[in-house]
């Protein structure tokens, strides 16, 4: 999972940005929407924010299953969870509740529906990720306008900051963390905001120094805008097409580090349906050998999660770097 | 060159100062306020009111603050990392052959990673947007978007137990009972380096795999860089061979940020071992720690975040001296 974290590349970020010529905006549009690579992802993703939105208490309506319902008889006598595509039946043969005997993935080593626990997974992993990254951009803006527009003791601060973030491992921190402060869907939100918003500050704060030189911020500053000001009006508007790049890594990597968290049970807690605690429940009780749909499922619904997030940064990136790749 | 070394072993010493207070922090100062008694918590829970006083004595746990933490530096730096109420013995007796296992792990899998990523990537970069070039970028952004957490299962899954049970993917064409490779078990290097590497091998793969794509593109990217550069149009104009300019040229210049990247990598992927040994049964820092996370050994886990993020810091330092002297062009820059 850290493997694609390094895949950020800081030093790109904080080369573009500068000297943007006025239509960028149109021409990245442009670029997009003829690269059938982002057009894919970002089909792939409209469907998998519908899944995440509609896809739980739809499948949970035409299945009859809630996403936590345990079901006694969707395991055979040895314990053995249902496959794929089949029904429960009572001892005497007759199907158990005609609406609601199916089921479509499956079900899990409790007797629960793996289709509908993959879908509502799908709302922790993307409520997770955003929510955790909104706050990471917030704090990295914050702190990355600061230390790039005021320099100084600030900058030297918050570039120590970033450094000594950098150098840690940091989902073993971060297991630290909760293990300490238990867990919890807003632990675990507040976690990983703590340990990625150092990528955003070194963003914003490369983008920053690169913006304050230009000429534009020099006019206004000499007609006597106030440093607020030019923060918010000349230099905050000129970091959200760099941001909006690595945004994309970074939710990407948000959703494998809630995950990741989840994994290892210290994320979000049971018996709420995460893709990480289905893998972990799956692999740990030792059951994927036996039925190998429960950690698939999960896992190949996190793989293209990721591979959708991941094309949309590489075009994304492609399309807002000036004169193309 | 003495003020980069300097310079960068001051923020060596910044990182390791900071680790410590994390750490410090999160085991004997948070617990506090999350209504956990830390001497409880490192004693352990079946633990009599006088062991958890005497623990209490040796942590200096009473005493302010400050005190704590310098009484936790002095263990430290003794080497000393605490006792495993939870195993009865040392943490370091428990840490220490933990990380010989892990250390065979993440460095076999580097020297895989490598070996896939060094080809392709150069390939890609020597021939860019080529049909080999694409399929390289494809194959590299697939990886990234594998975590590795799913891969371990899978791998043990595909390779190791549908084997045993006469099947691959499903279709039954071995005899029951075959091991094309283990799934299970751990053999130290010392005892039989042979059975060492071949327990390690579905391990190493799978570790290898998710940084074998972000070196593709890696190394795409510098080969690329480099094949645009004078030098190597006036090599391949004097009449040098692909395979020279590649080795003698560009490899030589590449070398030196391939090896920054590595430090940096081997560090993080102390966190993958944790997925990969879990599920490959190798008893390493990973395994450690989760059981650890498992039984609320409290010494144990800390002892393991500490040590994982010193090597982590060490390793980064060393890269980056190494970096500083195998690249005279920084030695200059960094120095002013």
């Amino acid at each position: 999972m850290t493997s694609s974290m390094q895949s950020i590349d800081l030093d790109q970020g904080s080369t573009q940005g500068s000297g943007q010529p006025a239509g960028l905006r149109a021409t990245a549009l442009r670029r997009l929407r003829r690269d059938p690579v982002a057009i894919f992802a970002f089909s792939l993703l409209v469907l998998l924010v519908l899944a995440a939105l509609f896809g739980g208490p739809l499948a949970a309506h035409l299945t009859g299953h809630g996403p936590n319902q345990q079901f006694p008889n969707a395991l055979a006598s040895d314990s053995q969870p249902l496959g794929v595509m089949q029904r429960t039946y009572y001892p005497n043969g007759t199907v158990h509740n005609p609406h609601g005997s199916l089921f479509i993935l499956g079900a899990d080593e409790l007797g629960r529906d793996v289709l509908v626990r993959v879908l509502y997974g799908a709302r922790i992993s993307l409520l997770v990720a955003t929510s955790a990254t909104a706050i990471a951009v917030v704090i990295g803006i914050t702190l990355g306008l600061l230390a790039g527009y005021l320099g100084g003791w600030v900058d030297a601060v918050v570039n120590r900051m970033t450094e000594t973030a950098m150098a840690f491992p940091n989902l073993l921190l971060a297991v630290g963390l909760a293990v300490v402060v238990g867990p919890g869907l807003l632990n675990v939100v507040i976690i990983i905001a703590l340990f990625t918003w150092y990528y955003p500050a070194r963003i914003v704060r490369g983008t920053t120094i690169a913006t304050k030189q230009m000429t534009y911020v020099a006019a206004a500053r000499t007609v006597g805008a106030r440093p607020r000001r030019i923060l918010l009006v000349h230099l905050l508007p000129q970091v959200w097409g760099p941001l909006l790049v690595y945004a994309t890594s970074i939710i990407a990597n948000n959703i494998i580090f809630e995950a990741g968290l989840s994994y290892l049970g210290v994320g979000v807690p049971p018996p709420t349906a995460s893709w990480g605690q289905m893998l972990s429940d799956a692999v740990t009780s030792g059951m994927y050998q036996t039925d190998i749909t429960l950690a698939l499922a999960p896992g190949l619904a996190l793989v293209l999660t990721m591979l959708a997030f991941n094309l949309l940064g590489d075009s994304l990136r492609d399309a807002l770097t000036p004169g193309g790749r | 060159m003495r003020t980069v070394i300097l310079k960068r072993l001051g923020g060596a010493l910044i990182q390791v100062i900071a680790i410590t207070v994390f750490a410090w922090l999160l085991f004997y100062v948070i617990s506090k306020f999350t209504g956990a008694n830390p001497a409880q918590r490192i004693a352990g829970k079946s633990a009599t009111a006088q062991e958890i006083a005497e623990v209490a004595r040796i942590y200096g746990l009473n005493k302010p603050y400050w005190q704590q933490y310098l009484i936790f530096m002095d263990h430290l730096i003794h080497g000393n990392f605490g006792f495993s109420y939870v195993q009865m013995r040392p943490v370091s007796q428990i840490l220490w052959p933990a990380t010989r296992a892990t250390a065979s792990l993440v460095l076999g899998a580097a020297v895989i990673w490598l070996c896939i990523a060094a080809p392709i990537g150069a390939y890609g970069g020597m021939h860019p947007r080529s049909a080999g070039d694409v399929t390289g970028r494809a194959i590299a952004i697939l990886g990234m978007s594998i975590p590795v957490f799913w891969l371990a299962p899978m791998i043990s899954y595909f390779f190791g137990y549908e084997p045993t049970q006469g099947k691959i993917l499903g279709l039954p064409i071995l005899h029951q009972g075959t091991t094309i490779f283990p799934i299970v078990g751990y053999v130290d290097f010392g005892q039989n380096p042979v059975q060492w590497a071949y327990h390690l091998i579905l391990p190493w793969i799978t570790l290898a795999i998710g940084f074998a794509a972000v070196y593709i593109r890696f190394i795409r990217t510098l080969t690329a860089e480099q094949l645009a550069e004078d030098y190597t149009r006036t090599a391949k104009a004097k009449g040098a061979s692909t395979a020279r300019v590649l080795l003698r040229h560009v490899g030589r210049n590449i070398a030196p940020t391939v090896t920054v990247l590595l430090g940096a990598d081997v560090a993080t992927a102390l966190t993958g071992v944790f997925f990969v040994e879990t599920v490959f049964a190798i008893p390493g820092l990973g395994y450690t720690g989760l059981s650890a996370i498992e039984n609320l050994d409290y010494p144990v886990i800390t002892g393991v975040i500490i040590l994982c993020a010193l090597i982590a810091v060490l390793l980064n330092t060393i890269v980056d001296l190494l970096h500083a002297a195998l690249d005279p062009r920084l030695r200059r820059i960094t120095g002013q």
